[in-house]
């Protein structure tokens, strides 16, 4: 079971590591979604090991929490390509029009 | 144990081709097989309502909206033309490392204390009458903030109102 | 150890022949269905009755040649169909086709998997069932294929929602999420005639699942991934031979799985039918053959029910399906979960 937590953490730094060298913004919220993924498998071992059933509801709520997430960050993506039709992280450098 | 090792194994090999491969759809599957192996560890964990709520939330409706929106943009007129740029992969990963060194160190030293069992009561009933009682009120907040991102994501996306705005 | 593996892997086997092996006899109801309507004789060459014409498709499936188009992508174009009918045997795993069984001196429950959330699982897996679709539509780079595929997903998931308010619903009135439980509160009798199905308590949300399970298994008022006359054939234009013929066997075993689990919720499961339980006595062995017989007269009378629905309303435009799924089907079922959500409140008061 130990070995859950060394994946947890390598998850976590994965997803890190994707979110800062990608380029388009669909991977960079692919990489969140990993990272939110190694976090919730961390509570759910710190569950196991105290025993408190609280560490599983916040993995509820993150699963909450992620769909809004991605539902939001997925809209925002189609509105700027149809703007600008584009999906780099290059290519959006000004803010403002 | 030996299914502990297997399940972790392919976590590490789907997560890296998530990160690592070129087309994007074929990140976004990866994802996919992550989170579904991430349920089956669940499963073994014996956090069984969780499992099943993984594999309807997060791989049967967050992995689609990933693909569906690829799809809708039409990603691969993109791929494979952009420079990388080599060094920022390269401090990148070694920073990663680094951090990912430091997380071992802590896990390692607090192994003995973390690898115990201590759940006891993990049925339904227990995990939503708690749900219900002390965390009522996030519960219902959560909700809210659903609703919020679904009317948000409708009026980012809606087409027709952007473009009246605009004439305005 | 030896024990539980055998007897794992003697379900598993029961459990994936009984819907494999019924489907030939399925599709050849379906195509005699299909004639029976049209006042056509269908296929009735081969063997009495026709009987023995799906073992002919499947020999002309097997040696067919298989045409491997070169603009598709290898990889997932060879994985689709192999996805999609493994996602649709498996919400098989969790539907028992009798009730718990006392041999060999310890209770066998006749499902493959065992668990207290049973209905939630299925579900859960279920909804896996639009990925095979997805990756052939994908796969094949084709843009009718890719459109088909957009279609049945967009369709699937949101006709996921108005399900799962049904089945929520369900699970509100018989305050279990066991599938065992379920059903055993339904084996009663009302004046001692009516059995006390699910239908007769909750018509709403049975309606909801009705057409839920339609949209959700592609056929025919919602099979717009298809449209042979918009879309060519839409996701599975691309295939031929054999892995068409996983496709058309998932769609089948999705039909069966999901007839299976509406069955479940609304219709008894395998609780004797009407008239059964005189026959059966108190003979042990009699009542589980007697119940794997109700679970398959209801789930055949479903089946035959799919195909006259087949031929007697036209494909839904696009725009109706959609405006039918969210405008329609959804608040009613949200209406339908408050209104059933209050009655438990105050039932149990």
């Amino acid at each position: 079971m130990s070995i859950y937590y060394y994946l947890s953490a390598f998850l976590f730094c994965l997803g890190l590591l994707g979110t800062i060298f990608k380029k388009d913004l669909i991977s960079i919220l692919l990489c969140l979604e990993l990272m939110l993924g190694g976090v919730a498998l961390l509570f759910i071992l710190f569950s196991k090991a105290t025993g408190f059933l609280d560490s599983q509801l916040l993995v509820i709520f993150m699963m909450i929490i992620s769909a809004c997430e991605v539902a939001i960050g997925l809209s925002l993506i189609i509105a700027l390509y149809r703007k600008k039709q584009t999906i780099y992280t290059d290519d959006i450098k000004i803010i403002t029009e | 144990m030996a299914i502990d090792i297997l399940l972790t194994l392919l976590t590490v090999v789907f997560s890296l081709m998530v990160v690592f491969s070129k087309k994007t759809v074929v990140a976004a599957f990866s994802l996919l097989m992550t989170l579904l192996v991430i349920a089956m560890i669940y499963f073994q964990l014996g956090t069984v309502f969780l499992s099943a709520v993984q594999v309807l939330v997060n791989a049967g409706a967050i992995a689609i909206l990933f693909v569906f929106v690829m799809m809708l943009i039409n990603l691969e007129q993109f791929q494979n033309n952009r420079e990388k740029s080599k060094w920022k992969l390269i401090v990148s990963t070694l920073t990663m490392l680094v951090l990912l060194g430091v997380f071992a160190l802590v896990i390692n030293n607090n192994i003995e204390a973390l690898s115990v069992v201590n759940l006891t009561d993990n049925s339904m009933k227990t995990l939503f009458a708690k749900l219900f009682d002390v965390y009522y009120l996030p519960f219902e907040m959560a909700t809210v903030l659903l609703l919020a991102s679904i009317v948000a994501s409708i009026v980012i996306t809606s087409h027709d109102k952007a473009e009246k705005l605009e004439e305005k | 150890m030896l024990e539980a593996a055998i007897e794992i892997l003697l379900k598993t086997v029961v459990i994936l022949a009984l819907p494999l092996g019924a489907l030939p006899l399925i599709i050849h109801v379906e195509r005699r269905g299909a004639a029976f309507m049209q006042k056509r004789l269908g296929p009735n060459r081969v063997g009495p009755f026709g009987l023995l014409q799906p073992l002919a498709d499947v020999a002309k499936f097997m040696f067919k040649e298989e045409v491997h188009p070169t603009h598709v992508k290898p990889f997932f174009y060879t994985a689709a169909p192999v996805v999609a009918l493994v996602v649709a045997l498996l919400p098989l795993a969790c539907i028992p086709v009798a009730g718990p069984i006392e041999a060999f001196g310890r209770t066998i429950f006749p499902e493959v998997f065992r668990s207290d959330m049973g209905i939630f699982f299925a579900f859960a897996v279920s909804a896996l069932g639009s990925y095979g679709i997805l990756l052939a539509g994908w796969a094949s780079n084709n843009k009718y294929s890719m459109l088909g595929a957009l279609r049945a997903c967009a369709q699937m998931v949101s006709y996921e929602l108005s399900l799962s308010t049904s089945v929520v619903a369900m699970i509100f009135v018989y305050g279990t999420n066991d599938i065992h439980q379920m059903i055993s509160s339904q084996t009663g009798y009302w004046f001692g005639v009516i059995p006390q199905w699910g239908f007769f308590y909750q018509p709403v949300a049975a309606m909801l699942f009705l057409v839920g399970i339609f949209a959700e298994s592609n056929r025919l008022p919602f099979d717009l991934a298809e449209g042979e006359s918009e879309i060519v054939a839409g996701y599975h234009l691309e295939y031929s031979s054999m892995k068409f013929a996983l496709f058309f066997m998932a769609e089948y075993i999705h039909m069966i799985a999901l007839s299976a689990l509406f069955i479940i919720m609304f219709f008894g499961g395998y609780s004797l039918l009407p008239g059964f339980d005189l026959i059966a006595g108190n003979n042990p062995a009699l009542i589980v053959v007697l119940q794997v017989a109700s679970l398959v007269i209801k789930v055949a009378l479903m089946i035959w029910f799919f195909v006259w629905v087949r031929w007697t309303l036209p494909r839904f435009r696009y725009d109706q399906l959609m405006n039918l799924g969210w405008e329609r089907l959804l608040p009613l079922g949200i209406a339908n979960l408050i209104v059933t959500v209050l009655f438990v409140y105050f039932r149990n008061r």
